[in-house]
C-alpha cells in the first residue's frame, strides 16, 4: 500500500510541474502582449498615421511613410510569392503526385520555411541590389517572397492531398481535361484551407525585419516608389528602439502594438476558418 | 497526367508553369548557396578555412577578420536558449496531451501557438525596454549573490550586470523557441497508439509512469526532431537577439558581458561594409550560418519523417 502512494503522490507531483510550466508559457505571452498594449495604446495617436516623421529628436511626427511601405512592400511580396506557391503546391500534389521530385521539393521547402531570414536578405542584395546600385522596395518585395514561397507552397500540397481522389475520378469520368479538373474542382474543394495558408504566411511575413535591412533599407521621406528605398514599420522598430531619442522610442512602441495586433488577429482568424472548416 | 495518352496542350502548358513554380524552391535554395559563397570567395582566398573559424579579431581596419567571437555567441546563446526551452516546451506538450482537461487543451495550445505568432522583432524590442532592465536589476545580481559565489561557476557571472549580455539574449531566444519545440513534442506524443498506453494503465501504471516509459520512449525521435528544429531556428535568429546583444566582438567566459552572433553582426554592419574584403567577410558568416542551420534543419526533418513512418506502421 505505502508504495503505491508514493507512485501516484509521485505522478502527482509530475504533473503539477507540467501545468506549471504551462502556465510559465502562457506566463510569458501575457507579459508581453500586455507590456506592448500598455506601452503602445499610451502611444497612439493619429499623427501617427498622417503625419511623417519629424527630424531626428524633435517631437511629434509620425510613421505614415512606414505604415504605406510596409503595406506596399508586403502586398507586392503577396503578388509574387502567392501564385508561385500555390501553383508549386499544385505541381507536387498533382501533376508529380507520388514522384520522388515532389517529394525532395516538399522536403526541401519544409527546411527552407525555417532557414535564416537574414540569410535570405544577403542572397537578394547580391542579386538585385548590387546590381542595380541601390536598395529598393522591389528588393524587398522579392526578399520576402522567397520566404513566402516554401509555406504557400506547402500548405496548398497539403490542402489539395486531402480533397479525396474520388472527386477527382468523378471530374475526369465526365471527360475532363486535367488543368480543368484542378481549377474548377480541387481548388474549389481546398479553396479555404488555401487561403488560410496564404492569410498565416502574410502574417508570417509581415513581421520580418532581418530581410528588409539590406533590401528595402529604410526612407525617412513619404515615397511609394518602388524602386527607391522604402521605410517599413518592422526596420524603423529597429531604428528606433536603438536609438537616442524618447519620442523614437514612443513611436516604436506604438508600431509594435500595431504589427502584433494585426499578426495576432490574422492568426487568430486562420485558426477559427480551420476549426470552422475541418471541424470534422 | 496519370491516366489519359492523349495530352490537352492547355494541360501541357499548365502543368509546365506548375512545375517551374515548384522548382523556383531548389532554385532559391541552389542559388542561395551559389551567391554566398561566389561572394564571399575573396574572403574565403584570403583566411581559408580553418583560419576563419580560429580567428578572434574583427577589424575592418587591419583588414583581418575571423568568425571565432561571432560563432562563439551563436553557440553559447542557442545552447542556453535551448537549456532554457526543452524542459518548460515538453512540459506543456505533456500537460496538452496527457493533463489538461479537455476544455483547457484548445486555449493553451492556441495560447502557445500566438507566442510562436508574435514577430522576432517584438520579442526583441521587449527585450530591451522591458527584460533587459529587469534582469540587469533584479535577476542577473540575484545570480551573482547566489550560484556567482560558487568556485568554476562563478566565472559565468562575473561583471557589472547591465542586461545587455548573453544571459538576456539567451533568456529571449528560449522563450521564442518554447512554442515551436511544445507543439512538435505535442504532435509526436499524439502519434503513441492509444492502445500501447491503454495496456499500461492495465497493469496497474500511474498517468506519469505511462508518460515516462511509454509515451516518451515511443515518441522521443520526433522530440528530437522538434529540438532540432528549434536549434535551427535559434541559430538564425536575428531580430530576438540583436537588440539586447551588444554586438561586441569578443570570447567572453561571463555570460555578463556583451558579445555578437553572426546574425547581429550581418544586421548591424552589412550595410557599412565599405571595403570588399569586408563585406566577402560577412558573405562568408552568412555562408557559414546558411550552411549549419540547413544541415541542422535536414536532421530534424529526417528525424521527423522517420517518426511519423514508424507510427504508420
Amino acid at each position: 500500500m505505502r508504495r503505491e502512494n508514493f507512485r501516484v503522490i509521485q505522478s502527482r507531483i509530475a504533473f503539477i510541474l507540467s501545468t506549471l510550466t504551462a502556465l510559465f508559457g502562457i506566463f510569458w505571452l501575457v507579459f508581453i502582449i500586455g507590456d506592448i498594449l500598455i506601452h503602445g495604446i499610451g502611444a497612439l495617436n493619429i499623427d501617427l498615421f498622417i503625419k511623417d516623421p519629424a527630424p531626428a529628436g524633435v517631437e511629434g511626427g509620425g510613421l505614415r511613410n512606414a505604415f504605406v511601405g510596409h503595406l506596399m512592400i508586403t502586398l507586392f511580396a503577396t503578388l509574387i510569392g502567392v501564385p508561385v506557391g500555390v501553383l508549386g503546391g499544385t505541381f507536387l500534389a498533382e501533376y508529380a503526385r507520388g514522384k520522388k521530385i515532389a517529394r525532395l521539393i516538399s522536403i526541401l521547402s519544409d527546411i527552407m520555411v525555417s532557414v535564416p531570414a537574414i540569410v535570405v536578405g544577403t542572397f537578394v542584395y547580391a542579386i538585385i541590389v548590387k546590381p542595380l546600385g541601390h536598395f529598393s522596395g522591389w528588393a524587398g518585395a522579392v526578399a520576402l517572397a522567397m520566404i513566402m514561397i516554401p509555406v504557400v507552397l506547402r500548405t496548398t500540397e497539403d490542402m489539395l492531398s486531402l480533397v479525396s481522389w474520388t472527386v477527382r475520378e468523378a471530374a475526369f469520368a465526365l471527360g475532363a481535361p486535367y488543368y480543368k479538373v484542378i481549377i474548377q474542382v480541387v481548388y474549389r474543394g481546398a479553396a479555404t484551407g488555401i487561403l488560410t495558408g496564404i492569410l498565416l504566411s502574410i502574417a508570417r511575413v509581415t513581421g520580418e525585419a532581418a530581410p528588409l535591412l539590406f533590401t528595402a533599407f529604410n526612407n525617412s521621406f513619404f515615397s511609394t516608389n518602388m524602386n527607391e528605398p522604402v521605410a517599413s514599420l518592422t526596420v524603423s522598430i529597429f531604428q528606433y528602439a536603438m536609438g537616442p531619442y524618447d519620442i523614437w522610442h514612443t513611436q516604436a512602441w506604438a508600431a509594435s502594438l500595431m504589427i502584433t495586433l494585426f499578426i495576432l488577429i490574422i492568426t487568430i482568424l486562420g485558426r477559427l476558418i480551420i476549426k470552422w472548416r475541418y471541424k470534422k | 497526367m496519370i491516366f489519359s495518352k492523349k495530352k490537352n496542350p492547355v494541360d501541357l502548358i499548365f502543368s509546365f508553369i506548375t512545375s517551374v513554380a515548384s522548382i523556383s524552391v531548389i532554385l532559391i535554395t541552389a542559388g542561395i548557396l551559389y551567391v554566398l559563397f561566389t561572394e564571399s570567395s575573396l574572403s574565403i582566398e584570403k583566411f581559408g578555412f580553418f583560419k576563419f573559424l580560429t580567428l578572434v579579431d574583427w577589424d575592418p581596419v587591419k583588414e583581418s577578420f575571423g568568425a571565432a567571437a561571432a560563432l562563439y555567441g551563436t553557440l553559447i546563446t542557442t545552447v542556453l536558449a535551448l537549456i532554457f526551452a526543452i524542459p518548460v516546451a515538453v512540459g506543456i506538450a505533456i500537460f496538452v496531451t496527457e493533463v489538461a482537461p479537455n476544455f483547457l487543451k484548445g486555449p493553451v495550445g492556441i495560447a502557445i501557438e500566438l507566442l510562436a505568432a508574435i514577430p522576432s522583432i517584438i520579442y526583441g524590442m521587449w527585450g530591451l525596454f522591458t527584460l533587459a532592465p529587469i534582469m540587469a536589476k533584479y535577476i542577473e545580481p540575484f545570480l551573482q549573490k547566489t550560484i556567482g559565489k560558487l568556485p568554476l561557476v562563478g566565472i559565468l557571472f562575473e561583471g557589472t550586470p547591465l542586461g545587455i549580455d548573453l544571459l538576456t539574449a539567451s533568456m529571449i531566444l528560449g522563450i521564442m523557441i518554447i512554442p515551436f519545440t511544445a507543439s512538435i513534442s505535442r504532435d509526436a506524443f499524439n502519434l503513441t497508439p492509444a492502445v500501447v498506453k491503454e495496456s499500461a494503465y492495465a497493469v496497474g501504471a500511474t498517468k506519469w509512469e505511462v508518460v515516462k516509459d511509454v509515451v516518451l520512449p515511443y515518441s522521443k525521435l520526433g522530440v528530437f526532431g522538434g529540438v532540432a528544429i528549434s536549434l535551427g531556428r535559434a541559430l538564425g535568429e536575428t531580430m530576438a537577439v540583436a537588440f539586447v546583444l551588444g554586438n561586441n566582438n569578443q570570447i567572453t567566459t561571463s555570460l555578463l558581458d556583451a558579445a555578437a552572433t553572426v546574425t547581429v553582426k550581418l544586421a548591424n554592419e552589412f550595410t557599412e561594409a565599405d571595403k570588399d574584403i569586408y563585406l566577402s567577410s560577412l558573405y562568408y558568416l552568412a555562408l557559414l550560418l546558411f550552411v549549419m542551420s540547413f544541415i541542422v534543419l535536414a536532421i530534424a526533418k529526417f528525424l521527423i519523417l522517420k517518426a511519423e513512418r514508424r507510427s504508420n506502421r
